[in-house]
C-alpha cells in the first residue's frame, strides 16, 4: 500500500473540480446514464433520499428545547457526496444547503483527513461564516457516512440558535462590531466521536452561553438527525450496491444542474435586469457602540442580474458599500445561502433541489464590500439585515422575467427585512436567560402580479413561515403579550397591495432586569421596493416603549389600556392611555434594561405593492378597511377609493364617487409631473455640488472608491466632467 | 403536456381566475405554450395593432411599430427605441419632502427625505404610474430591463425575429 494517497478525499475533490472545469458538467458526468437506463428507479431513489431528510428533521425537532426549532422550524438537514456536494435536503431553512457544503469542503481542503482525522462516528461542528455558514447563531453539525472503509457521503444539519453568547443577548448579536464580540465560535471543530458529543465541548457551551439548554439540546437533535440519515443511506446502499450509490448520487446533482438551466429557459427571458435597494444604519449616541467607524451609514445595494441564453443566472453586486464595523457584513457562504433559499422558492419548487441548482448560477461579489469582506475579523451576526433586502431585489428581478414570459402567477414582489428582538437578563423564573424572539418568521410578503401579498405569513429565509404560539413564547421570556395585531397600511400600496405585517405589544413582567435589543430593521430609508407602479412597504418603523407605566394601576381599576401603538405616528396610543416615561427610538433598540411594568412594542414588516394604485379593486379595499389591513384615510388619499358606511356602519365602496376621485387624481398626476429630462437637468446642479446629507455623500464616495463601473455609470448618467469623484 | 385555453390565461392575467384554479396552475408543471397565448391575450387587450413582442411591465410592452421596435404604453404612447431606458422619456413626480411622502404613508414612520426620495414614473399621455423607485437623492435612474430580444426569439422560442 505504498502508493496509497494520504488524503484521498482531498484528491477526489480536486479531481471533481477539474472534471467540472473540463466538461462543464458536474464531476464530468456528461450523460445521465442511470437515469436513462431506469428512470423510475432513479426518481424513486431521489424521492427516497428526500424522505430520509424530511423525516430526520421532523424527528430531531422533537428533541430540541428551543422554540425556534420546535415551534417555527429553524432547522434544515441534508445528505452530501464525499466531496461535500448536496444531493438531497429537507424542508426548512434551505439557506444552509450550500453553506454546509462549503464547511465540508473547507475541512477536506485543510487536511482534516490527516489531522484531526475523519472517522466513522465523528461529529464536526461549525458556526464560522468564513468557513461556511451565514451568521454566528447558525450552528451546523456534519457526520461522515462510511460503508465499510469507504467514505460514501456526509449527513449534515443546521439549527438557528436562539442564544450565541455575544456582547448582546440572543443569536443575531446586534451590537457586535468585530468577530470578537459575536459570541461562541466553533470553527470546523471535531466535537464528538463514536456518535457522541464530547463532554468537554458541552461544558464549553454550558459556560459560554446565556441559555445553553437551547444550543446543547439542538446539538443533540442535529446529531440524532445525522445518525438517522446515515443509517438510512447505509441501508439503502446495502440494497442498491455501493457502485450504484456512488454513481447515482452524482447523477442527481448533474440532473439538478441541468434542471435549473432548463427551468430558467422555460420561465424567464434572457437579458440584463437591474434593481437596487437601500438600508439605513443609525447608531449615533447609542450606548455600547465603539467609535470604530461612522456611526450612521447609508447602504446602497445595486444588483445586475444576467440571464444567459444557456439558462445560467449571474448576479453582480458591483457598486455596493464596503464592509463595516457592525454585524451586518456577509460572507460569500451567506450570499450563497440567500441565493439558494430564493431559488428554492421561485424556481425549484418541486422539492428535488440540490447543489446542482447552485452550480447553474454565479454570484459576483466584489472584494472588500459587505458581500465579500477582505478582512476575516469582521462581524456577520446580523448579515440578514442586508441579505434580505438584497434578495428581495433578486425576487423582483426574477419576477420581471416571469412577467415577460407570461408566468404572471409566479411574479412576486418578494421579501423585506424581518426585524428581530433579542433579549436576556433575569427570567420570570428568577434565572439568567437569553433568547431571540422568532415570531418575526411571519412577516407580510410582497404582492403578486395577480393578487395581494400574504399577510403575516412570509419570510424570505424560511419557506415555511410560522410566528409560533403566544403561549409558548410567554413560557420562555419575562414578557406577556397585551397585543398582537395587524399593522394597517404596512403592505406597500398598489393595484395589488403588499401583505401586511403584525406588531406585538408586551408588558414586561416578573423581572427587574430585561435587556431588549433589536436588529435587521432599516432606518430613514425603506429597504424594499414595489413593482410595475407599486410602492415600497413602509419599513423604517421606530420603536415605542413606556418605562414605569401605570399599567398595573389601570388594570386594578379595570380601566382600558393600549394594546398597540396605534395609527398616529406623531402621538401613539401609549401616550393616550398610559402614564410613564415614553420612548421613541430610531435604529437598533439598545437601551438600559427594562423591568416589570414597562411596555414595549415591536412591529414587523409588510411587503411591496404591485401595479398602479388607481387600479385597485374598491370592493376589496372596503373589506381591507373593515378588517384593519388599510385605514380609511389611506383608501381615499393613496388609492383614490371613496368609501361610505352601510346601515350597520361597515365600509362599502362608492363606485361612482371612486371613479370621479380617480379621474381627478389622474389629472392631478399629469398636472404635477414633469418630464424626466427636465427633472434631471434640475438635479444635475445638486449632484455636481454634492448637495446631499453627509451620509448620502459618503455612500457615493465609498461606492466610487470600490467600483470604477459605478463611477463611470454615475458620471455618464449625470453628464459630469470626466474624472468627477466624491471625496469622503 | 400541460396547456390552458386562451380564456383561462386571460383570466389569470387579469387576476380574475378563481383562487383554487390559480393555485392548481401554480402547483402544476408549466404550460410550454404559454408565451404566445399570453401575447394574444395582451394584444386583444390593447387598443392598437402594432404586434407586441415582449411585455416589460404591467402596462408597458415592446412592440413592432412603424418607427421600429419601441416601448409602448397600453394607451398607445411610445417611449421610443426599446433599447433605451423608457423612464428617461417618461414624466416624473418626486416625493422628496415629508409632506409629499406622508400622502402615500399617512399612518407609518416615513423615510428621511434627505436620505431617500420616492420617484414615480408616469405616462405623459394617460397618467398611468408605470414604476416607482425608492432611491437616495442623486441616485441614477435604473434601467430595469434590457432583454436579449433577438436571442430570446431565435433560441428559446424557435421563431427568429424578422
Ligand atoms: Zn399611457
Amino acid at each position: 500500500m505504498l502508493n496509497k494517497p494520504t488524503a484521498p478525499i482531498r484528491e477526489r475533490l480536486i479531481e471533481s473540480e477539474r472534471l467540472m472545469e473540463e466538461t462543464g458538467c458536474y464531476d464530468g458526468i456528461t450523460s445521465l446514464s442511470l437515469r436513462n437506463e431506469d428512470p423510475l428507479k432513479f426518481e424513486t431513489l431521489h424521492t427516497k433520499l428526500r424522505a430520509y431528510c424530511v423525516s430526520a428533521r421532523e424527528m430531531a425537532r422533537r428533541i430540541s428545547a428551543s422554540p425556534g426549532v420546535r415551534e417555527v422550524g429553524e432547522m434544515v438537514v441534508a445528505i452530501y457526496t464525499p466531496e461535500g456536494d448536496a444531493i438531497a435536503l429537507s424542508n426548512g431553512i434551505m439557506v444552509h444547503v450550500h453553506t454546509m457544503s462549503r464547511f465540508i469542503k473547507w475541512m477536506i481542503r485543510n487536511g482534516y483527513e490527516e489531522n484531526p482525522g475523519i472517522r466513522d462516528g465523528d461529529i464536526f461542528a461549525n458556526n464560522d461564516a468564513f468557513i461556511g455558514t451565514v451568521q454566528v447563531p447558525d450552528v451546523m453539525d456534519v457526520m461522515p457516512i462510511y460503508h465499510g472503509d469507504t467514505l460514501v457521503g456526509w449527513a449534515g444539519a443546521v439549527c438557528h440558535e436562539l442564544e450565541a453568547g455575544g456582547i448582546t443577548p440572543g443569536g443575531d448579536v446586534a451590537l457586535a462590531q468585530e468577530r470578537f464580540t459575536e459570541g461562541l465560535f466553533v470553527c470546523a471543530e471535531k466535537v464528538g466521536e463514536n456518535d457522541e458529543l464530547r463532554r468537554d465541548y458541552v461544558i464549553r457551551c454550558e459556560r459560554n452561553l446565556r441559555m445553553p439548554i437551547y444550543w446543547v439540546l439542538d446539538e443533540k437533535a442535529k446529531v440524532a438527525s445525522c445518525i438517522d440519515m446515515r443509517e438510512s443511506v447505509k441501508a439503502l446502499i446495502d440494497e442498491i450496491g455501493l457502485d450504484y450509490w456512488l454513481k447515482v448520487s452524482k447523477e442527481f446533482i448533474e440532473e439538478g444542474r441541468r434542471a435549473q438551466l432548463a427551468r430558467t429557459r422555460q420561465l424567464t427571458v434572457p437579458g440584463k435586469y437591474r434593481g437596487h435597494t437601500f438600508y439605513g444604519h443609525v447608531t449615533a449616541g447609542k450606548p455600547g457602540y465603539q467609535p470604530l467607524g461612522d456611526p450612521d451609514w447609508l447602504y446602497n445595494i445595486p444588483i445586475e442580474m444576467e440571464v444567459g441564453l444557456d439558462g445560467k443566472i449571474t448576479m453582480d453586486f458591483e457598486g455596493t458599500q464596503p464592509w463595516g464595523y457592525h454585524s451586518m457584513n456577509c460572507t460569500p457562504a451567506g450570499m450563497d445561502g440567500g441565493m439558494f433559499v430564493t431559488l428554492t422558492q421561485h424556481m425549484n419548487f418541486e422539492g428535488l433541489v440540490n447543489d446542482g441548482a447552485w452550480m447553474a448560477t454565479e454570484l459576483k461579489l466584489p472584494h472588500g464590500t459587505w458581500t465579500n469582506p477582505d478582512n476575516e475579523m469582521v462581524a456577520t451576526a446580523t448579515s440578514w439585515a442586508l441579505l434580505l433586502p438584497a434578495y428581495g431585489v433578486f425576487q423582483r428581478l426574477l419576477s420581471r422575467a416571469f412577467l415577460g414570459r407570461g408566468f404572471v402567477e409566479e411574479a412576486f414582489v418578494g421579501q423585506v427585512n424581518s426585524p428581530m428582538i433579542e433579549m436576556g437578563g433575569m427570567s420570570q423564573y428568577g434565572t439568567p436567560f437569553g433568547m431571540a424572539h422568532f415570531e418575526c418568521a411571519a412577516a407580510g410578503s410582497g404582492a403578486l402580479a395577480i393578487k395581494d401579498g400574504l399577510d403575516t405569513a412570509y419570510v424570505g429565509w424560511n419557506p415555511e413561515s410560522d410566528m409560533g404560539n403566544i403561549e409558548i413564547w410567554e413560557q420562555n421570556m419575562p414578557m406577556l403579550y397585551i397585543g398582537r395585531s395587524i399593522v394597517p397600511n404596512s403592505g406597500g400600496a398598489g393595484k395589488y397591495r403588499g401583505g401586511c405585517a403584525f406588531e406585538s405589544t408586551w408588558l414586561i413582567n416578573k423581572t427587574d432586569h430585561l435587556r431588549l435589543v433589536t436588529s435587521e430593521h432599516s432606518s430613514r430609508v425603506f429597504d424594499n421596493g414595489g413593482m410595475c407602479g407599486g410602492y415600497p412597504a413602509p419599513t423604517c418603523q421606530k420603536h415605542r416603549a413606556v418605562r414605569n407605566s401605570n399599567v398595573f394601576e389601570l388594570a386594578e381599576h379595570g380601566k382600558p389600556i393600549a394594546h398597540a401603538p396605534g395609527r398616529n405616528p406623531h402621538h401613539s396610543d401609549f401616550e393616550v392611555r398610559f402614564e410613564g416615561e415614553f420612548e421613541l427610538v430610531e435604529g437598533p433598540y439598545i437601551t438600559a434594561p427594562h423591568k416589570s411594568g414597562d411596555i414595549f412594542s415591536h412591529s414587523y414588516n409588510g411587503g411591496g405593492g404591485y401595479g398602479d394604485v388607481l387600479e385597485r379593486d374598491p370592493v376589496k379595499t372596503a373589506w381591507d378597511v373593515e378588517n384593519g389591513f388599510l385605514t380609511k384615510e389611506a383608501a381615499a388619499s393613496v388609492f383614490g377609493i371613496a368609501l361610505a358606511d352601510d346601515a350597520e356602519g361597515f365600509p362599502v365602496a362608492d363606485v361612482e364617487a371612486t371613479e370621479r376621485l380617480r379621474k381627478r387624481k389622474r389629472a392631478e398626476r399629469l398636472e404635477k409631473a414633469v418630464p424626466v429630462s427636465q427633472w434631471m437637468a434640475e438635479q444635475r446642479e445638486r449632484v455636481q455640488q454634492a448637495d446631499f446629507a453627509p451620509e448620502v455623500r459618503k455612500m457615493y464616495a465609498s461606492a466610487m472608491k470600490l467600483s470604477p463601473r459605478f463611477t463611470r455609470e454615475f458620471v455618464e448618467f449625470w453628464d459630469l466632467p470626466e474624472g468627477f469623484r466624491y471625496d469622503g | 403536456m400541460t396547456s390552458y385555453s386562451k380564456e383561462v390565461i386571460a383570466d389569470l392575467v387579469s387576476g380574475k381566475l378563481p383562487w383554487p384554479q390559480t393555485r392548481r396552475i401554480m402547483s402544476a408543471y408549466k404550460d410550454d405554450d404559454r408565451f404566445f397565448k399570453y401575447i394574444q391575450v395582451l394584444q386583444d387587450r390593447v387598443g392598437w395593432s402594432d404586434p407586441i413582442l415582449l411585455p416589460v411591465s404591467d402596462h408597458l410592452f415592446i412592440c413592432d411599430s412603424a418607427e421600429g421596435r419601441v416601448t409602448k404604453c397600453e394607451c398607445g404612447h411610445s417611449f421610443g427605441d426599446y433599447r433605451r431606458n423608457w423612464k428617461l422619456a417618461a414624466s416624473i413626480i418626486v416625493r422628496d419632502t415629508e409632506e409629499a411622502l406622508r400622502e402615500i404613508y399617512p399612518n407609518s414612520d416615513i423615510p428621511d427625505p434627505q436620505w431617500m426620495e420616492i420617484r414615480e414614473f408616469i405616462c405623459p399621455e394617460c397618467g398611468t404610474l408605470h414604476e416607482v423607485e425608492a432611491a437616495a437623492p442623486g441616485y441614477p435612474v435604473v434601467h430595469d430591463f434590457e432583454p436579449d430580444l433577438e436571442g430570446f426569439y431565435r433560441e428559446w422560442l424557435g421563431r427568429p425575429l424578422e
